[in-house]
């Protein structure tokens, strides 16, 4: 049954992303098996699971890079069945795995990707100086990122995809392998992005890191087993810490 | 295509700052036509024989002083018989014996027949039959000056009609053309297709609101630019340096050229779709058209003489279809109406490849 969605226009809802009972197989083998959630604007939702739960595969078929087999959902407003160019648009996504481009400069990356957002050359320009000197790299912009640390990196895949002011940003697993000072600067960052409005939806293996969330969500072979915030899970489960909750589920 | 452009202009970022490979990709074809050309030529000058003249007569000295003027031969002994023909392959290594009848200039004009003996050196099997060939162009050309009235036993060889001299860097230039079309544009198009996907970058660039077209259009151009300086490069050199010639039109030279890149990029970003690494969209390529491209395009082996389940697996590698078109172009002086089929071929060959590769680069979305 299809939501009567309208068209072109995003819709107006309280929620940022919606998703009803969206399921990916591939060949038997089902990645993620009926999934419903809703996700408010600007809240900070974490998406925790074991490796191999299906979050990759769930975040790329938000961000509209695989075909969902069944199910739907309304990202930004918008639904992922008809209309994924303006998904696209507004929303942004960074990796776990550090992917601009080592042989150009910081400038350059920025550049590249801004620009294929559809950005103005002059307004982008201002956006990426304004968000290097935010990053305390604005006399960074001219070197190779091949040249720069692995937390910088990070910080700075963040801010390019940022650079097109997206409603929602992905993040998957964006402080893997970085230094606890350079992750606290990234949730700073990611606060900061939530206050000014932007939905965080972020994975981490870090337990740390899912008590800063507003919400989160725990998934388990394919399916969603829990969500809620991290004190609601907490006296749920009756345990003290959410790492106990995430050992808990996991291991049942 | 602002997109595009910008898409164009980091690719040349990424050549223009990898010294290393720029300056491969633009010198080996240089240096592999320089290296064919002076090297590994087939053509065979000044090669020792014996030539035992046992007419001895007017006609047969006229044949000597051909085969001697012609500049392929130098003959260094005359011997007095069959047996001491012998001795000269041993001693005086010899190459080639021939052997004039009694009774030459007589058959020549009464009997209207002739047999000439020819002894090769077949421990070199090569040689001894570019030597024969070269053997039976003189006899050819001595019965048409002697106004065609004789018949020398002569095969023809069909290969001596376009290029008499069978100068082999002719039959090289077109095979060197082709692998280094491959190498730069089906290559170096998978190679770094399949980088992007493999750094992750594939994926940054497939989540922005970009046409998928663009961002492999956009990185298969700069190397189709690059395979094509490489390509005028080579015939640039092989017409100064080698005085190759170019019979037909430059411009349907140029087509063909052109259209086999497309051919080529269509294989390197077919091969790209399927593979997730650097490693082996290099080793498919490599292995599964570069190698067979080399070896059955008929640039290195005849595809004439291969087992018949080879000529027909030829057919589905483009090479085949390339090096006929531009030998026909540059040493017949054929025309379009001659070679559109092969043009066409290759062109199919590159539509389907790029749509299927395109629809499965959709599906990953």
């Amino acid at each position: 049954m299809r939501l009567p969605f309208r068209q072109q226009e995003a819709k107006d809802s309280l929620y940022s992303i919606e998703v009803k009972g969206l399921t990916k197989c591939f060949g038997e083998f089902t990645a993620v098996d009926h999934i419903s959630f809703e996700v408010k604007k600007g809240e900070i939702f974490g998406f925790l699971g074991a490796n191999g739960a299906g979050k990759t595969t769930a975040i790329r078929m938000l961000c509209s890079l695989l075909q969902p087999t069944s199910g739907e959902a309304m990202v930004a407003g918008y639904d992922l069945a008809t209309q994924p160019k303006l998904i696209k648009r507004h929303i942004g996504y960074m990796s776990q795995k550090f992917s601009l481009y080592d042989d150009l400069t910081i400038f350059e990356n920025m550049q590249l990707f801004g620009t294929i957002y559809g950005i103005s050359r002059k307004e982008l320009k201002d956006r990426i100086f304004s968000s290097l000197e935010m990053l305390n790299l604005e006399d960074k912009s001219k070197t190779l990122v091949s040249s720069i640390p692995l937390g910088w990196k990070q910080k700075l895949s963040f801010a390019t995809a940022m650079l097109h002011r997206p409603d929602i940003v992905f993040l998957d697993e964006p402080t893997s392998g970085v230094d606890p000072i350079v992750r606290r600067e990234f949730w700073n960052l990611i606060y900061e992005a939530a206050s000014n409005g932007v939905t965080i939806f972020v994975t981490t293996h870090y337990m740390d890191e899912a008590e800063y969330c507003g919400r989160i969500s725990i998934m388990a072979n394919g399916q969603l087993k829990l969500i809620g915030t991290p004190t609601e899970l907490k006296e749920q489960m009756q345990v003290d810490s959410i790492e106990k909750v995430f050992v808990k589920y996991v291991v049942r | 295509m602002k997109e595009l452009r910008q898409i164009l202009r980091k690719e040349f970022t990424h050549i223009f700052r990898d010294r290393i490979t720029l300056f491969l990709v633009l010198a080996i074809p240089i240096m592999l036509v320089l290296l064919f050309g002076f090297t590994i030529s087939t053509d065979i000058h000044h090669a020792t024989i014996s030539v035992l003249d046992l007419a001895n007569d007017s006609q047969s000295k006229t044949l000597v002083e051909n085969i001697t003027a012609s500049g392929y031969f130098e003959v260094v002994s005359y011997p007095k018989s069959e047996s001491e023909i012998d001795h000269d392959f041993k001693d005086k290594n010899i190459k080639l014996a021939i052997i004039i009848p009694n009774n030459f200039e007589e058959q020549l004009t009464t009997d209207k027949f002739v047999t000439i003996q020819i002894i090769s050196d077949v421990s070199d099997m090569n040689v001894a039959s570019i030597l024969n060939n070269y053997v039976k162009a003189i006899l050819h050309d001595f019965t048409d000056e002697y106004n065609g009235t004789a018949t020398v036993p002569i095969e023809l060889c069909t290969q001596m009609m376009y290029n008499p001299e069978a100068n082999s860097v002719y039959m090289f230039v077109p095979g060197i053309i082709t692998l280094i079309m491959i190498i730069v544009t089906a290559l170096m198009s998978s190679i770094t297709l399949a980088r992007e996907v493999e750094t992750g970058t594939m994926r940054m660039l497939l989540i922005a609101p970009v046409k998928k077209a663009w961002v492999v259009v956009g990185k298969v151009i700069p190397y189709m630019i690059l395979s094509f300086i490489s390509t005028i490069t080579i015939i640039v050199i092989s017409v100064v340096v080698f005085q190759m010639p170019i019979k037909g039109s430059v411009w349907l030279l140029l087509l063909v050229c052109v259209i086999f890149m497309l051919t080529s990029a269509a294989f390197g970003t077919a091969i790209s779709s399927l593979v997730k690494t650097q490693i082996d969209a290099m080793m498919i390529t490599m292995m599964g058209l570069f190698l067979p491209t080399a070896l059955l395009s008929g640039f290195l082996f005849p595809i004439d003489n291969m087992p018949y389940f080879f000529q027909i697996l030829a057919n589905v590698f483009p090479g085949k279809w390339f090096i006929i078109a531009i030998k026909d172009v540059m040493l017949k002086g054929s025309g379009f109406m001659d070679i559109w089929l092969y043009m066409l071929i290759l062109f199919l060959m590159a539509a389907v490849l790029m749509t299927l590769s395109l629809i499965r680069l959709d599906k990953r979305r």
